[in-house]
């Protein structure tokens, strides 16, 4: 008898279906009443969301990476100089500046791989707020969609390609901040023609001014619409700063630094994006294409000082992280719709993506931004291909499903100035991902998720041979650490007005692997494993106000190591948010929000962490006629005292005998307000 | 693990097998009527709110409230854009927008040719959603107070003579 072998089969049944007809794939509702845009039954878990344009604009945010706080639980923070790529924090991770958490703007990865100072290195400051179309996000490894650094979550930010009004915008504010902004999106030989040009300039508190300026500006020339049609866009953003780093907590209490002082006030440095990217999208009845290409071209120069006069107690321990790169990539995906009967339908998605990145990079001892010695360069070029394929089925009514495979190559080529550390290697991995959701009631879903996903590590990594600080034999890291996410989620509108989700999670990680730009080597930690619970709720209990409640507590440990030896340093213990939200009364807008920075362990064994900070931001609208609006927006309304980061290390003073293992720290910036006029027309 | 990885392949592909045929079809309905007290002839569009929605977002990729004045401006600048009325000498009469209506289901659009008898209209021009959805077809139902005539409006029939 012969045998029936399974995949050969249903390939046979995937290509003999009847041919089909579908709706519109964009499955949207209309608003109403101010209401947020419904995920009941569009949603694949409790924990993903969307974010438009009006709740993005309606928050205060002192930079631009606070935007990725619009998605619940996350905070974006700073510890140096404004122009440097944010430091996240999500899921009980200290992500650093952004391993596990990818950021993409307009289907561009954020995330630089490999980068001289952080793996995942995330710079969202060549965003332009006022292009921002929308904000999509989704937490944990469960779609076959994302693939490197989303473990935690990923956020896509979409610009528009045409504004409902063109703008320009001018910022005053304390701390020597100034801002002009002009964007329009003229029609332009059958299509539209955006533009936008954005200049800033910040010094913030510090004692050393960080003088920071950036020009960004955008051209996007679009045809039809977003799912049928295309663009191409260049960007482009410059940026320089000074740097005022972290500082010890002791010389804060006996008096010898203040809190907004400098050790080394020649920290900081400059940046440069350059990209050139396009978009098509075909989308009709049965079918959806999408193909996206870019060139990015990113240029980093970063001068930092983190243990002063540790190691070189005569010319200080600053160092140099340069990187230059290319990043290159081919996005594609074909969506087939189909129905199967009069209530199953389908979505079949198969996707491939292609990236490669030519980067030089390099770790250098400097002093006053002078090279002193060379501790490492290297030429990389990173290369990865993944496939896909997702089948996300109605079966009713009551339960949907979403099933997902994605496989991923990465190629590894490092040459380094030392022979040791320079080769060639690759890494593979097969990611599956199954999301059950049930819909029981008109206005309730319950989700249950399970996924693979994983974090690249730093090529150098791959290929280590010695430290090329010490000269000592070090192990190599394998390419790719895999996570394993499993979740329980509930999302519920049975109230009405209120929109509610929870989820809990476990996400457990084969190895914290990190590239430990600051020291230029690679650490290979223990695995680890954290739970969370995440509450999201949104309450609409007048036409004109809107309340955010968000909480998100997570515990997170290595495994394998000792209890009571196994905390994961930074990894955040708790965040919350509430938000008030006022609209539609006459003229007058506004915005109060309380956020929670809960605690964090700032070494394994726990004895020492640092605090949790609570602080307040705000904003007033006022519209003067049609097309004028004046905005007061006020940061740190409480004035608290408290740290935007802390680091717990060994580091040495000026003057200092010996070292000493402190708390360094970042302080949130004092209360502060800028005034902005809008004119749009 | 391979076999595990097979079957799951499998259940996948399978999924997407076995296929029949539903399709939504994508309408709108505009009654134009004279109305004897006013003088004016009025236009009430009618739409699915789902096909304005997906419009709206796909032309300028962020999401809208039709209860908000500006998010209505848009539409009001779209089907100003694509649905106007011909008089008997082929000019455009000036159709005002009275205001809109948007629930979970339907979104309905209010004109009005002020002042101006039905019969005045010579030519009417419907391309509202025909852009954005191919199969689009849009109705106009002509009540001229003794019957009610019907002009049937598609990709490639934009334009209709009223009698």
């Amino acid at each position: 008898m012969t045998k029936l072998r399974p995949l050969p089969c249903a390939l046979a049944a995937l290509f003999f279906h009847h041919a089909a007809q579908a709706d519109d794939l964009v499955l949207q509702r209309v608003l109403v009443e101010g209401s947020r845009m419904s995920q009941l039954g569009i949603a694949d878990s409790a924990n993903a969301g969307t974010v438009g344009q009006k709740e993005l604009a309606a928050r205060t945010a002192y930079r631009p990476g606070e935007m990725l706080e619009a998605m619940p639980g996350l905070i974006a923070s700073q510890h140096s100089g404004e122009g440097k790529a944010n430091q996240f924090y999500l899921r009980g991770f200290n992500l650093d500046h952004g391993t596990d958490l990818a950021t993409t703007v307009d289907g561009m990865p954020v995330n630089q791989r490999s980068h001289a100072h952080g793996q995942g290195w995330t710079d969202v400051n060549f965003l332009v707020p006022e292009l921002v179309g929308r904000l999509d996000y989704r937490k944990g490894p469960y779609s076959a969609r994302d693939g490197d650094f989303s473990s935690a979550g990923s956020a896509q930010v979409s610009y528009a390609n045409r504004l409902v009004k063109n703008i320009a915008s001018l910022t005053l504010g304390q701390d020597g901040f100034a801002r002009g902004m002009l964007a329009a999106s003229p029609e332009v030989a059958g299509g539209t023609l955006l533009y936008a040009l954005e200049m800033m300039k910040n010094d913030g508190p510090w004692a050393r001014p960080d003088d920071y300026r950036k020009t960004n500006a955008v051209l996007r020339y679009s045809r039809g619409f977003v799912n049928n049609g295309w663009s191409v866009t260049a960007m482009s953003y410059r940026g320089r700063w000074n740097a005022t780093d972290q500082i010890p907590l002791r010389a804060v209490e006996d008096g010898s630094l203040g809190r907004f002082d400098a050790v080394d006030d020649t920290d900081g440095g400059n940046a440069r994006r350059y990209s050139l990217s396009g978009m098509w999208r075909q989308t009709d009845a049965d079918s959806a294409s999408k193909v996206s290409a870019y060139v990015i071209r990113n240029q980093l120069d970063l001068y930092s000082n983190f243990t002063y006069f540790l190691n070189d107690p005569v010319n200080g321990d600053q160092f140099a992280q340069p990187d230059r790169r290319v990043t290159s990539g081919v996005d594609a995906t074909q969506t087939w719709h189909v129905h199967r009967g009069a209530t199953i339908a389908s979505d079949l998605t198969v996707g491939a993506r292609l990236q490669n990145d030519n980067i030089f990079n390099g770790l250098y001892d400097t002093r006053a931004r002078q090279r002193l010695n060379t501790t490492r360069e290297d030429h990389i070029v990173e290369t990865s291909g993944a496939l896909f394929i997702e089948n996300a089925t109605r079966w009713g009514e009551m339960v949907r499903t979403v099933a997902g495979l994605r496989a991923d190559r990465y190629r590894f080529d490092v040459r380094s100035d030392r022979s040791e550390n320079g080769g060639r290697t690759h890494d593979t991995q097969l990611s599956p991902s199954f999301s059950l959701i049930l819909a029981p009631f008109e206005s309730t879903e319950f989700y249950a998720n399970y996924g693979h996903g994983f974090h690249s590590n730093d090529a150098r990594g791959t290929v280590a041979g010695i430290d090329p600080a010490t000269l000592e034999t070090v192990g190599r890291a394998p390419g790719l650490a895999r996570s394993r996410g499993m979740e329980l989620g509930l999302r519920t509108e049975a109230i009405p007005t209120m929109q509610t989700a929870v989820s809990l999670y476990r996400l457990d990680f084969d190895s914290e692997l990190t590239y430990i730009g600051d020291a230029g080597m690679t650490e290979a930690g223990d695995a680890s494993r954290r739970y969370g619970i995440e509450f999201s709720n949104y309450w609409r209990p007048l036409s004109w106000l809107g309340v955010d409640f968000d909480a998100a507590f997570a515990r997170a440990r290595y495994r394998g190591a000792t209890p009571g030896d196994n905390r994961i340093p930074g990894a955040v213990e708790g965040v919350g948010q509430l938000a008030l939200t006022v609209d539609k009364l006459g003229p007058w807008s506004g915005a109060l929000r309380l956020r929670y920075f809960g605690p964090r362990p700032l070494i394994e064994d726990n004895s020492v962490r640092s605090h949790a900070s609570t602080t307040l931001n705000g904003r007033i609208g006022y519209r003067i006629g049609k097309d004028m609006q004046v905005e007061l927006e006020g940061f740190n309304l409480g004035n608290r005292r408290a740290s935007a980061i802390d680091y717990y290390y060994a580091s040495q003073l000026a003057g200092e005998a010996a070292p000493a293992d402190d708390i360094h720290f970042h302080p949130i910036e004092p209360r502060s307000f800028r005034v902005t006029l809008n004119r749009t027309w | 693990m391979m076999k595990s990885l097979k079957m799951l392949l499998c259940a996948v592909l399978l999924c997407a097998g076995t296929a029949a045929s539903a399709h939504r079809f994508h309408a709108g309905i505009a009654d134009v009527s004279f109305n004897a007290r006013t003088g004016s002839t009025e236009i009430v569009h009618t739409y699915m709110a789902h096909d304005i929605d997906a419009l709206l977002a796909n032309m300028y990729g962020r999401q809208f409230d039709l209860t908000e004045p500006d998010d209505q401006e848009v539409l009001r600048k779209y089907i100003d854009s694509r649905f106007w009325v011909l008089g008997q000498d082929k000019t455009r009469l000036r159709v005002r927008w009275v205001g809109v209506s948007a629930d979970a289901e339907r979104v309905t659009v209010y004109q009005e040719i002020e002042k101006t008898p039905l019969w005045k209209a010579g030519a009417i021009h419907n391309a509202v959603l025909v852009d954005f959805l191919p199969d689009q077809v849009n109705t106009v139902n002509l009540n001229d107070g003794n019957a009610v005539r019907s002009l049937t409006f598609d990709r490639a029939n934009p334009d209709q003579a009223t009698r």
